[in-house]
Order: C-alpha cells, then structure tokens, then sequence
C-alpha cells in the first residue's frame, strides 16, 4: 500500500468510527442533547476553527460528518493526504465530544482528556518565551518502560511540555515519572482519539494568540506551522489510523518522528529507531534550539520542577 | 498587445521585434518557414535517400503503382532507418567533438599556461581522477589534470574495451546493453560504424541499423556529452544556484552588448574574461559606452549562466530577433545551431558578426579564430572588435523591456547539497539522493521530467517548453531543464520563487523546504549527461533499474539532430521520451513501431509523439503514475 492509501485507508476507518460512535450517542440521548467540552469558548476547536461553525447539539455534530467525508478524496497527492489527515483530527474530536455528551467526565486520573482554556492561556506566555521550548506529543508504548521514562524526562529536563497518549502512559507511571502538568508530563488518554485534545489545545492557540479568524483555515495551518513548536513521537507498531492522525498533525505543520518502518518524508516524517537520538532527532525536526544549557547535575534541572514540592519522604 | 505575431510566439518581446523585423523588411526564420510550405512530403517521412549517385531514389507510398525500392534494393524501413541512423551519429559527433574540444582544453590549462584556462575545480578533477585510475597520490595538479585530459581524449578512439563512464550506469542497464550489443567502445569509432553502414549496400535490416546508431547515441549521452560536463565543471567551476535574469530585455542600450552565441564555454569563458579586462572596459568608455554586456544565447549561454550568472538573451528562435533590437555590437559565435541567416540579418544593422571556430564559418561573417592555446588573448581580440564596432550604431534602436527572473546554476553537486539541507542530521546520511527518492516514494512528489531541446516552426515558439511545464509542476512533478527549453521556462517565470504558487500542494512543499524552484535549470544540452547520473543515482539508491523510476523526457520543440541523439540515448537508457514534432520515420510502419513500441520491451523506454502539450502532459503522467503502481509507491 501507498503512504496515501495507508493515510485514507486510516481516516476512512476514523470516519466510520466516528459515525458509529455519534449514532449510539444519538440512540442514547436524542438529536437534541446539547454537546459541548468543559471550559472552553470553542465549542468543538477543531471544527470551529476549521469551519467557523460552532457546534451544540448531537444534530449539529452529524452536519460535521460531511466536513469530514468531504475531506477524504482518494486521489494520490500530497493534498488529498493531508485533507484526508485533517479528517481524522476532526472524526477524532467528534468521537471525543460524544464522550462528554450528558455532562459526563470521561476521564480520571492521571489522564486529563480535554484541555481547559484557562491552561492554554496561561501556557502561552512562556511558549512564547520560549520557556516552553516546544510540545512533545508521544502516541503509542516504548519497547520498555526505562525507554519511555529517558525520553519523557529528557523531554523535560528540556522543558519541553510533552503530551502522552496510549499505552506510554503506563510506562511513565511505572517508570515513576512525574506528571502532571506543573511536571510538564500530560497524559491525555489512552484511546488514540485523546490526542484530539492537543490538536485543539493547538488550534486554540491559533484562535487565541494569533487572532485567527475562525474558518480560515489556511491562515490557521500557517499559525500552526509557524508558531506551535510542537511534533509528534509516534512509538511501536502504527496503525493505519494513528498513520492518517499523523497525516493530520503534518497538516498542521508538526513533524511526525517514528521508531517503526513507514516511508519516510523528508523534514515531515522521519524515522529515528535509536532511543537515544530520538529527542534530537525529534528536536532538530521541529527546528527547536534549547535556550538554556543543559546542567548535568543528577536531578532534573529545569523549569518542570519549579512547581514541585519536595515532599517528606523524599 | 495584439499583433499578427502572437499566433508564431507567446513571447512579447519576440513579437514586438518581429513587427520590426517585418517594418525593416528583414526575413527571419518564420518568413523562410512559410516560404517553405508545403515541406515535402518525402524528405518528412524519411522515404528519400541521396546516399549515393544512383540517386536519389524515393519510395512512393501515396500511390499504388510508386517505387517501393530505391534503385539498390534498399525499401522503406532500410532508407528510413538510414536517414534516421546518420541523423543520430550526426548529433552524437556534434556533442563529441565539443567533449573533445572541453578535454583539449583542460590539456592546455595543464600543460601551457599561455592559454590562460586554470582548473578551477581540484576536488571534482581528483575524484575523476580516481574513477579513472588516475594516479593522485603526490602528484602534481597539473599532471593529473594532463591524465585526466589525455584519457578522456582516448575515449574517443582507444581500440579496444568499452567507455569508461560507462560503469557508472546501474547495473541491470549495463546488462541491458551488453545483451543488445550496444555497450559504446570508443565515441568515434561507434560514429563511424553508423556511416559505414549505411554506406549503399552495407547494413539493409532496420533493427541492426538501430542497434548500431543506439550505441553511437549511447557514446554521446555517456561519453561525448558526459566527458564535456564533467571536463567543463573541472575546468570552470561546478554550478552552483543564483539568481539571474533572461530574456532580450538584458541588452543595454548604454552598453557594448556582445552577444556570445553556440556551445563550447571554451570560447564563452574565455570572453567572459576578456570583457572583464580593465583595458577593455575604458576602451569601451572612450567608444562612449558605459561598460560591456556581455549576454548569452543558446547553450554556450546556458554554460555561463549556469557558472557566473550571465544573462540569458534568448533561445535559438530569437538569436536573429536579438540582432534586430540593432543593439548588438557583436555576435560571437563558435558551433551548432548557429543560423547561416544570421550574416544576412547582421548586414542590415551595425551588428559584427563573428566566427570563432574553423569547423564553423559563415560566408559574410567575420572569421576571428579562437585558439585554445592562447584563449584569453584571442578573446581579447574577439571583445576589442566589439568594443569598437559601439560607436557604428545606427538610429533604430528597439530593446524590448521583456525580461525574467530566475534561479538557474542546478548541477547535480549542487542538487545533492540542497538536498541535504532536508536531511536530519541525527538521523539520515548526507551527502545522498535519499531525500528525493523519499520524496518520490512517499508519493509527495508524483516524479520527474527532464524538458529539453529546441525550437522549432512547427510548434508555437516556447509554447511547447513552457505549457508542458506548467502542466507538469501542477500535478506534484518536478521539471529539470536545459538547452533552448531551459530558456523557455526561465523567461516565463517558472524558475522563480513565485513559480510555486503554480505548483501542486507536494511539489510545492517540496519547493519550499529545499528552497529551490519547481523547474531546475541543469545546464546546457550536453549537461543532459548530469541528468543521466541523477537518474543513475536514484536508481541505485532505490536498488531499481532507471526503467522503473517514475521519471520521463520530453523535447516539445525539438529539431537538431543533436536532439535526436539525446533521445536516442535517453531511450536506450530506459526512459519514456515525447517528442513534440514527429521525426521523419513515418513513412517506414516497421520503424516507426520499433521506436514507438518495440524498444519498450528492449530497454525499457520508448518515444511517443504529441504536439499538444496538455495531451503530452496527461501521457506523461499517466506514465508516471504507471511506474508507481509497478514498484507500488
Ligand atoms: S543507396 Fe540505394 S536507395 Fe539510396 S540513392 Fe543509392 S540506390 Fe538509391
Ligand atoms: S536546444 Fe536545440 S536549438 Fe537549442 S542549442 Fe541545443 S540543440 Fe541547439
């Protein structure tokens, strides 16, 4: 299979998804039940931003089944592909939007799923800064936990705020990494569709910081591309729907580093199977250069702790 | 502006300068063109033979009851393929013996310092040095630079073995020819076997007259065209990306403008030095002019374009426009393609026109004979009579304001060291195609066409180049270019940044992260050699024979027999080839279907023909995309 075919193979089956879970969801509470995430302005982020179309009820949400099949045409092009990327985001966001139909929390500790507004704006400031050198979003599981947890902390030792989505989360939490978001280690979820709630935590960024216009969604991935220094650590065997979501973080300009065999695309997808060079690898990718020099000294030394208390039986 | 003229170019500043051509009664190669209608229908279908004075004989095929023998015997298919054959050797000597002149001259710049050439580029000498078997190890640059030399000088007639560059095809294309017997020996002698043969009552069997002129088509791309890059980029430098601008709006009205026309940098590079001369340049002020401009025409313009960003005048339909401008103090030119017209066009206006070469002389042109001995101070001599022909100028003085800006200077190194610009460096090679073939696999980039050769009357001047392009780079595939179509693209835009906007989504991402422009200028017309070992490299690097890669030839306005040459060797080394404007075959079904069809299943490419350049772009892609499924990227 063409890296195309696996890409709309991927977003076809998020789109099928995405019908069956909105069908049950209507089966259960009616066209009519209102759909919203928590504490946000938004709406539904991606489809805000991408349509200019503020969704509220289930009724609404089918309307966004044609945005997303209407961005999945199967022709073999870089175009198509990372359309068809584009709608996985947005089947992705819808199936996470069902989650939270009847005013339910879907989520518990330590996952987060969606991300306030309050967050991203007080993250902001220091992604402009730079203190917040870049986001980290790490899909799938390590070969061992001791892989994971060097490469989350050295994300963190960094600064960089890294996002965990999948079975990696496990591992950090074996390997006794601190999370949370004063750690700058933010497990989302372990569906594959949780890393829904980075894409809008950067789509929102787009909305807020950039002023962009929700519906213009060129002017949106240009923001994006230029301005959110985030990239992708897709790890262990890919299906071809984490394939298509990659498609889709490529459309928004975020390159997709991988430890698996998968066709490469120069400076968008790259494959890097050393553990050891991944977060350079992954740095250099997004063209991020530490502010700081790292100290070598044995505890992590980097704004991550600066939220930490030492506590009693440490 | 609407004029009659718009139906002949799609260039404005060529129809601006044919109503003036016409005000001042001056007959360029459009009026000859129309003058000739209707061509013969004979010659058009290569059914005429003059080989010998039996002749000429002409085989009938509109009547029943015409000749089908000429008066030998030899039938459609043998007096077709003859004339095809002689046509492709002809080309093959024309890029050989400049590969010689290239190879001669690089022996003089080793050997006589009075000839003023100095090899420019040590690293790229000691590599073919080193391929070569070249001793280098504490040796002087100047005596291997005399090895090198000399041994590419025997390529041309070494008795025995097979040529050198040869080895560096991949390795399934090397068997493909030693199956066929086409493997190149020595340049000349593979030339001079097409002439014997086709000598009365030699070779009659069309496909064995083939094979014959394939391999001397094969000792131009991988021998005579190949050894004049490779020799040209030791000698003068390796091309690296600049900006420059094209189009006859580059002459100066305030300025000597020498325009330098033909093929050999030999002579080009040489002027170029010349018009640099300080002597030279208050000459010119004391002529009254503010400096010398020095601009290029043709392939030798392509060659310094390529090295120093010299200004490309214009492509072999305007080399008689540009003297119309009555702007041109000086037209030098050297060999190839170089219009016998031009002497008569000169004579109207104040223009010298000048001969440089003794294989090359045109009755009523000055003859200034350059010598590579001493080449600086024949070109100084050759600038000096420009110089002082300024102050002849007369009244009518028209430059059309038509000029372009383009990002030209694509070698292969250069290629290569934009590439890596695309490369993780904790995680890929550098220095590698790997990149583009990535690019290619993943499906970003469709492929890659080479768009070369000529004008020709029989397509809309650059029309042909330019909407074949433009075509192209719209459905995500990447255009390299040289010759007269590399003129053709750059004046319409489409080697600038701004060329992206006309690009699909994947080629321009691709243009954008590499920075470089959807269409690439690669140099002159034996400078397609570079496009052979791109194609080489992809090959290898993808473990797969050029036959498979997605990548396809096109010449839209094709005409020279050099073109014919190129094709051939394109072809026979496994590339798909439309050509714009059908060769003269047609009047044998044998040899038109061995072109067109049979050669497929030899070496992999084949011709097709199509003048429409939206229709060739479709066949084009569908070929392309043909080739991907086969290798299911
Ligand atoms: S070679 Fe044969 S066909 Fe050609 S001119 Fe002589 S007799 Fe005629
Ligand atoms: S492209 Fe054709 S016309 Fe132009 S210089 Fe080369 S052979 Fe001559």
């Amino acid at each position: 299979m063409t890296l195309f075919d696996i890409i709309f193979t991927g977003s076809e089956q998020a789109l099928e998804a995405c019908k069956s879970v909105l069908e049950q969801t209507i089966k259960e509470y009616g066209e009519n039940e209102k759909v919203s995430f928590p504490n946000t302005a938004y709406s539904l982020p991606t489809i805000y931003a991408a349509t200019g179309q503020k969704i509220n009820t289930l009724a609404d949400l089918k309307g966004a089944i044609g945005v997303i099949e209407s961005l999945i045409v199967k022709e073999q092009n870089l175009e198509k592909a990372l359309n068809a990327g584009l709608a996985t985001a947005v089947a992705a966001e819808v199936i996470e939007a069902c989650k939270y139909v009847g005013g339910k929390n879907p989520y518990e500790e330590p996952c987060v799923g969606f991300i306030p507004d309050t967050v991203i704006r007080s993250l902001g400031v220091p992604l402009v800064t730079g203190d917040i050198p870049g986001v980290a979003v790490v899909i799938g599981e390590a070969p061992t936990a001791e892989d994971a947890a060097k490469v989350i902390k050295d994300y963190q030792s960094k600064g960089i705020l890294v996002t965990l989505v999948g079975k990696i989360i496990d591992q950090a939490i074996e390997s006794k990494v601190k999370m949370g978001l004063e750690f700058r280690v933010v497990p989302l979820g372990y569906d594959v569709t949780s890393v829904t709630h980075i894409v809008s935590f950067a789509i929102r960024a787009a909305l807020i910081f950039g002023n962009i216009k929700p519906g213009d969604l060129p002017e949106l991935l240009k923001y994006t591309k230029e301005r959110v220094p985030a990239f992708v650590n897709a790890l262990g065997p890919l299906s071809e729907l984490v394939v298509s979501a990659g498609a889709g973080a490529i459309a928004l300009g975020f390159p997709v580093i991988t430890d698996q065999d998968v066709q490469e695309v120069p400076m968008n997808l790259i494959v890097q199977k050393d553990y050891d060079k991944l977060v350079q690898t992954s740095l250099e990718a997004r063209g991020i250069k530490i502010k700081i020099t790292e100290i070598p000294i044995p505890v992590g030394f980097a704004p991550a702790f600066e939220g930490e208390r030492v506590r009693k039986d440490e | 502006m609407s004029c009659d003229f718009e139906c002949l170019s799609c260039d404005a500043a060529n129809y601006k300068l044919m109503e003036k051509a016409r005000n001042e009664k001056i007959e360029t190669v459009w009026d000859r063109a129309e003058a000739m209608q209707p061509q013969c229908g004979f010659g058009e279908m290569g059914l005429c033979c003059t080989n010998c004075a039996m002749g000429p004989c002409r085989i009938v095929k509109v009547s029943e009851d015409g000749p089908k023998k000429g008066i030998c015997g030899a039938d459609e298919d043998t007096i077709a393929s003859r004339n095809l054959a002689r046509s492709i050797a002809a080309g093959s000597s024309a890029h050989s013996d400049h590969g010689r002149d290239i190879a001669h001259a690089l022996y003089h710049a080793a050997k006589n310092p009075e000839s003023g050439y100095k090899v420019k580029n040590h690293k790229k000498l000691i590599s073919l040095a080193k391929e070569w078997g070249i001793d280098t190890e504490n040796q002087d640059i100047k005596d291997i630079a005399a090895n090198v030399a000399k041994t590419a000088l025997e390529e041309f007639g070494k008795p025995f073995g097979n040529l050198r560059f040869i080895q560096r095809a991949p390795e399934d294309r090397k068997k493909i020819w030693n199956k066929m017997n086409v493997t190149p020996r020595a340049i000349d002698r593979d030339i001079v076997e097409v002439l014997h043969s086709t000598h009365i009552g030699c070779d009659a069997d069309y496909r064995n007259i083939m094979t014959t002129a394939i391999r001397a088509a094969l000792s131009d791309g991988w021998g005579g065209s190949m050894i004049g890059t490779e020799l040209s980029d030791i000698l003068f430098g390796v091309p690296e990306p600049h900006e420059i601008e094209a189009n006859l709006g580059v002459l100066k009205e305030d300025e000597v403008n020498l325009v330098i026309h033909g093929h050999e940098p030999t002579l080009s590079e040489a002027i170029l030095i010349a018009v640099n001369d300080p002597e030279l340049i208050e000459l010119a002020k004391k002529q009254g002019a503010e400096g010398i401009n020095l601009v290029g025409m043709c392939c030798t313009g392509n060659e310094i374009a390529m090295r120093h960003g010299i200004p490309m005048a214009g492509n072999f339909f305007q080399q008689e426009l540009a003297i119309v401008t009555g702007a041109v103090d000086a037209m030098v030119v050297d060999v190839q393609c170089i219009m016998p017209a031009l002497s008569q066009v000169a004579k109207c206006y104040h223009t010298k026109l000048i001969t440089t070469s003794p294989k090359a002389k045109i009755p009523g042109a000055i003859h200034m004979q350059f010598n590579e001995e001493e080449a600086i101070e024949s070109a100084k001599r050759i600038v000096k009579e420009a110089v002082m022909n300024f102050k002849n100028r007369q009244g009518n003085i028209f430059i059309p304001q038509e000029k372009s800006k383009g990002f030209v200077g694509y070698s292969n190194e250069a290629i290569i060291n934009a590439l890596d610009k695309v490369t993780n460096s904790t995680a890929h090679p550098s220095g590698t195609v790997k990149p583009l073939a990535d690019a290619i696999k993943s499906g970003v980039l469709r492929g890659a066409v080479a768009i070369v050769g000529c004008n020709n009357h029989k397509v809309l001047h650059d029309k042909g180049h330019v909407e074949l392009a433009k075509e192209l780079i719209k459905n995500d595939v990447l255009v390299v270019t040289t010759g007269c179509g590399a003129y053709a693209c750059i004046k319409a835009g489409l080697m600038s940044k701004e060329a992206r906007g006309l690009c699909g989504k994947g080629l321009a991402t691709v243009c954008e992260l590499v920075n470089i422009p959807p269409v690439l200028h690669m140099g002159s017309c034996v400078d397609i050699s570079r496009i052979l070992l791109l194609l080489s490299e992809l090959a290898k690097f993808m473990n797969v024979d050029i036959k498979d890669l997605p990548v396809a030839g096109a010449a839209p306005e094709w005409m020279s027999e050099k073109a014919l040459s190129i094709g051939t060797y394109v072809v026979a080394s496994g590339v798909y080839t439309m050509l714009g404007v059908a060769p003269q075959v047609t009047g044998s079904d044998n040899l038109t279907r061995f072109l067109t069809n049979d050669v497929k299943d030899i070496y992999g490419g084949y011709f097709d023909i199509e003048s429409d350049p939206k229709e060739a772009a479709k066949k084009i892609i569908s070929c392309i995309e043909e080739k991907r499924k086969i290798l299911s990227i």
